[in-house]
């Protein structure tokens, strides 16, 4: 598990997902995290002392892992960097091919059970 | 594994959750540019919601979503819903919560 910093971090996603264009997957999570562990945050909270929580990413190509910690003041700048990678990246999903497909097939399926219908009508 | 069809219905669980349980709750993301699907996962340990998506629209709503777990997850949710006493470990329930929410929580195994 490496740890980076918020930029480096995000010039090895955009690495991840090239990798993986043609074979593999990525996973990136999010997670609410002091960095601290069980231990020392009951320590603190017995203390007084207030726990800094930050967001903690983590990314994988199921072979190497990535994270870093982004806290309250670089997230906005830091999700913004992170949506233009995936709009840049994201390309292989579908488009809204399968409305109009579907709205074809639907009335071609009315046409059909209209027929069915008439046609056993007509036997009965 | 629950996947959930509704992606309103999924971002409304997804945050419920969150808040419920800060310190546990996490949001997963899956992409296979291969297959062209994306899947997200949000769980906390004990309950797990998905969805799963291979059209173009989710992945805009889902950007949306992203920006909502990092302000939540880097600023920290906005007055933590339930706290566990740390003594005794039980949930602490507060009044004000909508009591939609004692529902949701009422199946969990605390």
């Amino acid at each position: 598990m490496v740890r980076l910093q918020p930029d480096p971090f995000l010039n090895e996603l955009t690495n991840m997902f090239e990798r993986t264009t043609e074979k593999g997957s990525v996973w990136v999570t999010l997670k609410h995290s002091s960095d601290k562990s069980k231990v020392q945050r009951n320590k603190m909270k017995t203390c007084g002392e207030k726990i800094e929580y930050r967001c903690l990413v983590r990314a994988t190509d199921g072979k190497k892992t990535i994270s870093t910690l982004v806290g309250p003041k670089d997230h906005q700048r830091f999700q913004a960097s992170y949506a233009t990678i995936l709009k840049a990246r994201m390309t292989a999903l579908r488009k809204r091919e399968r409305k109009d497909k579907r709205k074809a097939a639907d009335s071609d399926k009315k046409e059909d059970s209209k027929i069915r219908s008439t046609a056993s009508k007509t036997t009965n | 594994m629950v996947y959930i069809t509704s992606w309103d219905d999924f971002v409304e669980k997804s945050v419920q959750l969150f808040r419920a349980d800060p310190e546990k709750t996490r949001y997963g993301m899956k992409y296979r540019h291969c297959d062209g699907k994306l899947v997200l996962k949000v769980t906390d340990d004990r309950e797990c919601i998905k969805f799963k998506t291979d059209q173009a629209q989710d992945a805009k709503k889902m950007e949306k979503l992203n920006n909502i777990f990092f302000t939540l997850m880097a600023r920290g949710p906005e007055g933590n819903i339930v706290s566990r006493d740390y003594f005794t470990n039980q949930l602490i329930y507060p009044m004000q919560m909508s009591p939609f929410i004692y529902l949701f929580l009422v199946n969990r195994d605390v």
